[in-house]
């Protein structure tokens, strides 16, 4: 077991400081540490998105990284990019449009759609689905996701998460 | 498990590290996978050495940093609009988000037959750059890949970058993939070809090389040779295709059978033809 | 009545939407009470053998390891089953399949807890192991239960009506074929897992992601002699279902660490190659059918012959036989049928409940066959299947009378109207260089509920809050199909109070009442039931208790509005916050219940059976796929899955397509993609990378016409249909491809080698 070390990033808007082992995995700092259990852990091993997260504005896999990897950085997740009262458009379009039934899938999911629109305001559905096509549903059929997704970009116009 | 997890700043610090036995870690996407439920390991972040992700055009070749994503590279004009057949192999590589964290380098040190970056690197006659304490050496990607995720690599040193040279003038670059969905799927066969056609649309220079059906990417000299000084017909392509078939030793795993990779590997040529009305 | 497809878009909002699509919503695996401890399992690695040695002292004196627990410290009956209970919770002498747990490690940390896992040395002499159905039931087959009167064969039934094998002597034609479907896996997102403690009060609390909460309290104390009235549990919203966390997966072995924890918490989560190894399965099957009819197409007689692969366990298995053999005939009208089965124990993995449950194997095999009689006779597919389409009052394969609203006709009509099918011939002509394209339509349906034997019943509790709201104890789990929001749609419009109004405890054993399991599309039609009973015993309460306050002698004529009961006479009104504060407790409760009704007089045949059949409610539908062929690599495009659905009075459009988008994306991944490489009791592909879903690059936009119809019997006129859309991918890709490439699949998934094999791009 290896020394803790002291990090210091941005997480959801806000500076944060943490004592932790380094080699910690960023999906367990956040669900245990910070109490942040949107990012789940579907496989452990990259292979369904359930765990991810934005670093640096970047859709990434939380399951595959070092809590030290976050030094400096900035973190973003589900829970920092709306709230039940101020959901982002991405989110308010998926409820509303039908994209969420268990709903294990749809905290990457929004991540991962929300990046899309902030630098491509108007994509189509096949631009969508690529966009998508490392979060696995179950579910839904993706359907209603990508549905959902174009919805969003006609209302907001990709706010930046 | 990992344990410790140190971040170089430059090269020179990152020796002593690889020394007492941290492993250099780039994206982890590979790494990490590995190392689940193992003997705790330290890391040497790659990450905070700036030059290691540079992609940079320097007289025509293309030095590509080891620790530059896959995203960055489909991204950057050089390579996007460059080297096509590599940019569509990095479109289908993992997903998104691997493509997001996994690296050039890590793809390459990983070594696995089935790498997507590999076919079309193995047809611009990339070569790659290893560094360590001592010093810096070059070699032809295909001299550094020796077998499934075995390398020439040496203990202390790294993967520094990739080198592409300049490609043949006005050539046509062609990548395709088959796996067995469209995202986050391991090759069974991929195909990357570098043709440069003359005037007269005879092939003046062909590139074939072949990914998932052999120990290391297969680069089809005999495939080529039999396409130098002809036109791309179905009839000319189905004979280079029977020389693909003959180059490569497949295996038959959870993914595909050896024959259904033979078979495959050299239908994938066929992909080459042009349109209908041709002959 | 079924016919016109519905456009109007009358959809109930999901009342959990925005708390998961705002990372807010907590599942089981989210609850990670703090100093709990982490509980492990040791799995047997060999599909069958004798546990020769166990030692377990050196995981024991690993550091942070609280215990480690053998089969010595099960106490009770250490067996845990739905029906059957013939699954040890900790094996002693015997492993059966690779899954099997031998050893249970709890641990203060994860990283004690693989130490300890890893330290645990486990000797074993192999057994010979049996691993096909069929086998199974030679004499000389290894028995997986030795001593068992009926050796490897669990289950065995019939189910026939007129005089099949002498009927098919007179067809004029008759054709038959083997076909067969693998194993599948659930791959529900959230993993399998639970927390539990044994409080100060000797409760053995336990928050799980489970589709029976109440059937677990029995499951759990029947194996480990514990009192199931002293066991509470817990289902938040579930990560996914699909039927594999019906039946205990995480709870007898979490309840036999919390029992040794000392009251701590403990908490239990499967990694994904585990759940491959040790959670249940949809049942490989095997299906040997013969069809004959007359020359004009009318079908006359059907056999056949089933083999299930039951795995080392019962789970369901005979049930999920039974089911499948209900269905064998498809939504077809033939008068002679004789369907039979046998389910056998084998040393694979264990198989279980899963979307379709039978259904799936079934009707691969009897549409195959309805495409061979096409070809034989020089039929259109469609066509065929609409001439002999089940109609009202007319007996099914099983001898059931289809409901009044069958219409399976309208169902076909519907997906025939599609596009998709009007312009198939110009799609297919314009295929572009290497592509091969084709279209197939089937017809489908599934059976609603549990059948006859064991009760299908839901007890629904509503409460009048002191605020004037109300709160639903909703006791069947929502694993994404929507029921929770179902119920406070039903509710809301029973109650003519706006959907903000109304609260919903998720399944709490201490609160809620038994309403069964979320499975066998029932949970909105049952629960959906006793809640409307409970809703219209609370609207007449409020009005009597407002009459009180409104000095009104009439009840009946009062309003029960928004918030508030009105007097129309007296423009007077009560609002319901007052009812709220003036009512005891007792009096703001409502409790009713409701049981599905049963066949009324069965047919007499499946007499094996004593739960599961038959059934008196099924929905019907079609399903059209169109598929392009790469005529150089094999691999087959799923480009359009139009799916048409009968499935009573919709209640929210956007929840029937959720449901048969999703159904028929299991479906299509089961058609194409997803292959557990099952060998020697070994599922090669056994993780994410090699076990393939299909990911958002893989499937079409998938349509869904929901027809006009109506269930009497069901609430708000609705029926369950939560499964149907699954049964459509599988035959009609398989249509599809014979279609595109004359392919005839006989088993899925269909591959790219199988393709490139049928295209005659394969050397022999």
């Amino acid at each position: 077991m290896s020394r803790p070390v002291e990090l210091h990033f941005t997480l959801n808007g806000a500076p944060v400081c943490i004592e932790t082992r380094p080699g910690r995995r960023v999906l367990d700092l956040l669900r245990e540490d910070f109490g942040l259990a949107a990012a789940k852990e579907g496989c452990g091993a990259g292979e369904c998105g359930a765990c991810t997260v934005l670093v640096d504005g970047e859709p990434k896999l939380s399951c595959l990284m070092l809590a030290a990897q976050l030094e400096g950085r900035t973190v973003a997740t589900a829970e920092g990019l709306g709230t039940a009262d101020a959901p982002h458009p991405v989110q308010a379009a998926f409820a509303a449009h039908g994209a969420v039934q268990c709903g294990y899938c749809t905290p990457g999911m929004t991540l991962v759609a929300a990046e899309l629109l902030s630098r491509n305001p108007d994509p189509d559905r096949e631009t969508v689905r690529q966009a998508v096509s490392g979060n696995l549903c179950r579910c839904t059929g993706y359907v209603k996701i990508v549905d959902a997704v174009l919805a969003a970009a006609k209302a907001g116009q990709g706010e930046k998460p | 498990m990992i344990g410790a997890v140190y971040r170089p700043a430059c090269l020179e610090e990152l020796w002593p590290l690889l020394d007492t036995g941290a492993a250099a870690m780039a994206g982890g996407t590979d790494l990490l996978v590995r190392r689940r439920g193992g003997e705790p390991c330290d890391v040497a972040l790659l990450s905070g050495i700036a030059s290691l992700g540079e992609i940079v055009g320097e007289n025509g070749w293309l030095r590509i940093g080891a620790a530059a994503t896959h995203a960055a590279m489909a991204r950057h004009p050089l390579i996007r609009d460059g080297l096509p057949g590599l940019a569509g192999a990095l479109g289908t590589l993992g997903s998104p988000l691997v493509r997001n964290m996994g690296t050039i380098g890590g793809n390459i040190v990983t070594a696995s037959p089935a790498a997507d970056t590999l076919p079309p690197l193995y047809a611009l006659d990339a070569r790659v750059e290893l560094v360590s304490a001592g010093g810096m050496r070059q070699l032809a990607l295909a001299d550094f890949l020796v077998g499934p995720g075995r390398t020439v690599l040496m203990p202390g040193e790294i993967v520094a970058a990739v080198l592409v040279p300049p490609p043949l003038a006005g050539a046509r670059h062609h990548f395709e993939k088959v796996g067995r969905r469209n995202a986050l799927a391991v090759a069974v066969a991929s195909l990357a070809a570098v043709i440069a056609t003359a005037a007269d649309g005879r092939v003046a220079e062909a590139r074939i090389a072949v990914g998932s059906v052999a120990p290391t990417v297969v680069r089809c000299t005999a495939a080529e040779a039999a396409l130098v000084g002809r036109r791309l017909t179905r009839q000319t392509l189905s004979e280079a295709a029977a020389c693909i078939r003959q180059a490569v030793s497949p295996i038959d795993d959870v993914r595909a059978t050896a024959a259904y990779r033979r078979q495959v590997a050299g239908n994938l040529l066929l992909r080459l033809c042009p349109g209908p009305d041709a002959v | 009545m079924a016919g016109n497809v519905m456009t109007t878009r009358e959809t109930v909002p999901r009342a959990d939407a925005l708390a998961k699509a705002t990372g807010r919503e907590r599942y089981s695996a989210d609850f990670t009470p703090p100093d709990c401890l982490w509980a492990g399992v040791r799995r047997a690695g060999t599909p069958h053998a004798l546990l020769t040695g166990l030692d377990v002292a050196a995981a024991r004196a690993t550091d942070g390891v609280a215990a480690v627990l053998t089969r010595a410290d099960v106490p009770g009956t250490n067996r845990q089953g739905i029906v059957h209970k013939d699954q040890p919770v900790l094996c002693g002498q015997r492993v059966r399949h690779r899954g099997d747990a031998i050893a249970l490690v709890v641990a203060e940390t994860r990283e004690a807890l693989a130490e300890g896992l890893s330290r645990i040395e486990a000797t074993f002499s192999p057994l010979p192991g049996v691993f096909d159905p069929a086998s199974a039931l030679l004499p000389d087959a290894p028995a997986v239960h030795p001593g068992r009167q009926d050796g490897n064969l669990l289950a065995y039934g019939l189910v026939e009506k007129g005089d099949a094998p002498a009927a098919l002597a007179g067809c004029d034609v008759v054709v038959e074929g083997e076909f067969s479907t693998p194993m599948q896996e659930h791959v529900f997102l959230e993993l399998p897992n639970g927390v539990a403690r044994l409080t100060p009060a000797g409760v053995l609390d336990m928050v799980v992601s489970t589709q029976a909460p109440f059937r677990d309290r029995f499951e759990i104390a029947h194996a480990l002699g514990l009192d199931p009235w002293r066991i509470r549990v817990r289902a938040p919203y579930l990560g996914g279902g699909f039927g594999g966390k019906d039946g205990a997966t995480v709870q007898c072995l979490l309840a036999l660490a919390a029992v040794n924890a000392g009251g701590r918490w403990v908490k239990m989560v499967w990694s994904r190659e585990e759940t491959f190894v040790a959670g249940y399965k949809r049942h490989a099957a095997s299906m040997k059918v013969r069809l004959g009819a007359a020359a004009d197409g009318r079908l006359c007689a059907l056999t056949c012959a089933m083999h299930f692969d039951a795995g080392p366990y019962a789970h369901l298995s005979g049930e999920i036989m039974a089911l499948g053999l209900e269905h064998a005939g498809g939504p077809y009208r033939i008068p002679h049928t004789r369907l039979e089965g046998w389910c056998a124990y084998t040393n694979n993995p264990v198989g279980g409940a899963f979307r379709g449950f039978g259904v799936v194997q079934a009707s691969f095999a009897v549409e195959r066959l309805m495409d061979a009689l096409a070809i034989r006779l020089g039929r259109d597919p469609a066509g065929l299947r609409r001439q002999n389409a089940l109609r009202p009052g007319e007996v099914n394969a099983a001898g059931v009378t289809a409901g009044p609203g069958t219409d399976v006709a309208a169902c076909l009509d519907a997906v025939l109207a599609h596009p998709a099918w009007t312009g198939r011939e110009a799609w297919k002509r314009s295929a572009p260089p290497f592509t091969r394209r084709g279209v197939g339509v089937t017809a489908i349906q599934n059976a609603m509920g549990y059948g006859r034997g064991l009760p299908d019943a839901a007890a629904a509790k509503l409460e009048l809050t002191k605020q004037g709201t109300f709160r639903i104890y909703n006791a069947v789990p929502d694993m994404g199909q929507g029921n929770a929001s179902a119920f406070v749609a039903m509710a809301a419009r029973a109650l003519s109070q706006p959907a903000a109004a109304f609260e919903l405890v998720q399944p709490d054993t201490r609160v809620c009442l038994p309403a069964g399991s979320s499975s066998a599309s029932r949970t909105t039609y049952t629960f959906g039931n006793a809640l409307l009973r409970a809703c219209r015993a609370m609207r007449e309460k409020l009005c009597a208790r407002a009459a009180l306050a409104l000095l009104c002698d009439d009840p009946a004529r009062l309003v029960l509005s928004a918030g508030v009961v009105t007097d129309p006479v007296s423009g007077k009104a009560v609002p319901l916050a007052m009812l709220g504060r003036m009512l005891p407790r007792d009096d703001r409760l409502c409790v009713d219940q409701f049981v599905m009704p049963v066949v009324e007089n069965p047919p007499d045949t499946g007499r094996q059976f004593k739960l599961g059949f038959p059934h008196r409610f099924y929905s019907h539908g079609a399903c059209l796929c169109a598929v392009e062929v790469d005529e150089l690599t094999g691999r087959v495009h799923l480009a359009q899955c139009v799916t048409s659905v009968a499935c009573g009075r919709v209640l929210s459009l956007q929840g029937v397509e959720q449901q048969v988008h999703g159904a028929a994306a299991q479906g299509a991944g089961l058609a194409l993609f997803e292959d557990p490489a099952l060998a020697g009791g070994r599922m090669a592909a056994g993780d994410l990378s090699t076990y393939l879903i299909p990911t958002a690059v893989d499937l079409p936009d998938f349509a869904c016409l929901a027809l006009d119809d109506d269930e009497p019997t069901g609430p708000m006129g609705l029926r369950g249909m939560g499964e149907i859309g699954i049964h459509g991918p599988g035959p009609a890709v398989a249509q599809a491809l014979y279609d595109a490439a004359g392919m005839w699949a006989v088993r899925l998934p269909v591959t790219p080698q199988d393709v490139l094999e049928a295209l005659g791009g394969m050397p022999s």
